[in-house]
């Protein structure tokens, strides 16, 4: 996997079942005037899919590992958590932060969500004004106030990180 | 952060040792209706006995629920060593202070809003 060098902004991932949510967010997103590209997925294997970078996904030009992840809990396929945990052992996805995006208020889900290493938990709404002040939120903390963690390269053997 | 009004109660501790011995409830520290866990832990690297990373990988290891507790590091090291060793650690979110007090307070009032306001802290299920 070659890494492609740009100076555009990261890339936001959104792993989304529900056509409504999404659709409401990447609205709010586009509406408050955030750079970052938002890259929207489905469900669990979608997503991992994406960060195996498999078939044509491993163009990381074009598929460019993200900067954070708006994961939702309740994804057909494979679950949000599930996905999760599959990440943070991996070396290049284990500090990419993973803000848990859901209308799951059950606190077993939250607790397993953190003991499995989201960064933060929040509750989606299904008012489009609320979603515009959260998405706002979103963005000036993760994108303006957060430190990420250099950005390590994919490995096939050697490895090394790269500073943007 | 009493000047952009948290509305949270804030507990400071200079060293990272006050620190854990709140947390762990020691002898000082163990009624729990005047030394309440926290909702959230600030922890800068530079503390005197104990590092904000010993302190961290401290609360990480605990099996009781209290691991759960976000913590945000807030310190002047921008270093990417140290920023790799917080989130291994399981920091939760990395600041690094900014170099004046209006920016610092712009901040922290992002700051209180996202975590004391939106985000949902889970239950320590300690007593």
């Amino acid at each position: 996997v070659k890494m492609v060098e740009s100076a555009q902004p990261g890339t936001i991932l959104l792993v989304e079942d529900d056509t409504a949510d999404a659709s409401l967010l990447i609205r709010a997103f586009k509406k408050s005037g955030v750079a970052n590209p938002i890259r929207h997925l489905r469900d669990g294997e979608e997503a991992l899919a994406y960060f195996e970078g498999i078939g044509e996904l491993a163009d990381r030009g074009k598929n460019p590992l993200p900067i954070l992840i708006l994961l939702d809990l309740k994804l057909p396929r494979m679950s949000g958590l599930e996905l999760l945990q599959w990440m943070r052992p991996r070396r290049h996805l284990r500090r990419l932060p993973v803000v848990i995006l859901t209308s799951e208020r059950d606190p077993t889900y939250m607790e397993a969500a953190y003991d499995l290493g989201a960064n933060s938990y929040l509750i989606k709404s299904p008012k489009e004004e609320d979603v515009l002040g959260l998405v706002e939120l979103i963005q000036k903390y993760w994108i303006g106030l957060n430190e990420p963690a250099p950005i390590v390269l994919e490995s096939r053997g050697s490895s090394g990180s790269l500073h943007l | 952060l009493e000047k952009t009004e948290v509305g949270a109660r804030i507990t400071w501790f200079c060293s990272g040792d006050n620190a854990v011995a709140y947390l762990d409830g020691h002898a000082f520290f163990d009624n729990r209706n005047n030394y309440p866990f926290p909702a959230l832990l600030i922890l800068d690297i530079k503390l005197s006995r104990r590092s904000g990373f010993e302190v961290l990988s401290w609360l990480r290891s605990r099996k009781d629920g209290l691991q759960r507790i976000p913590v945000v590091m807030l310190t002047s090291s921008r270093h990417s060593v140290d920023v790799n060793r917080a989130y291994d650690l399981g920091a939760n979110s990395y600041l690094t202070k900014p170099d004046t007090n209006e920016q610092l307070t712009k901040m922290l009032a992002t700051f209180d809003q996202y975590w004391m306001s939106y985000n949902e802290h889970p239950s320590l299920g300690v007593s």
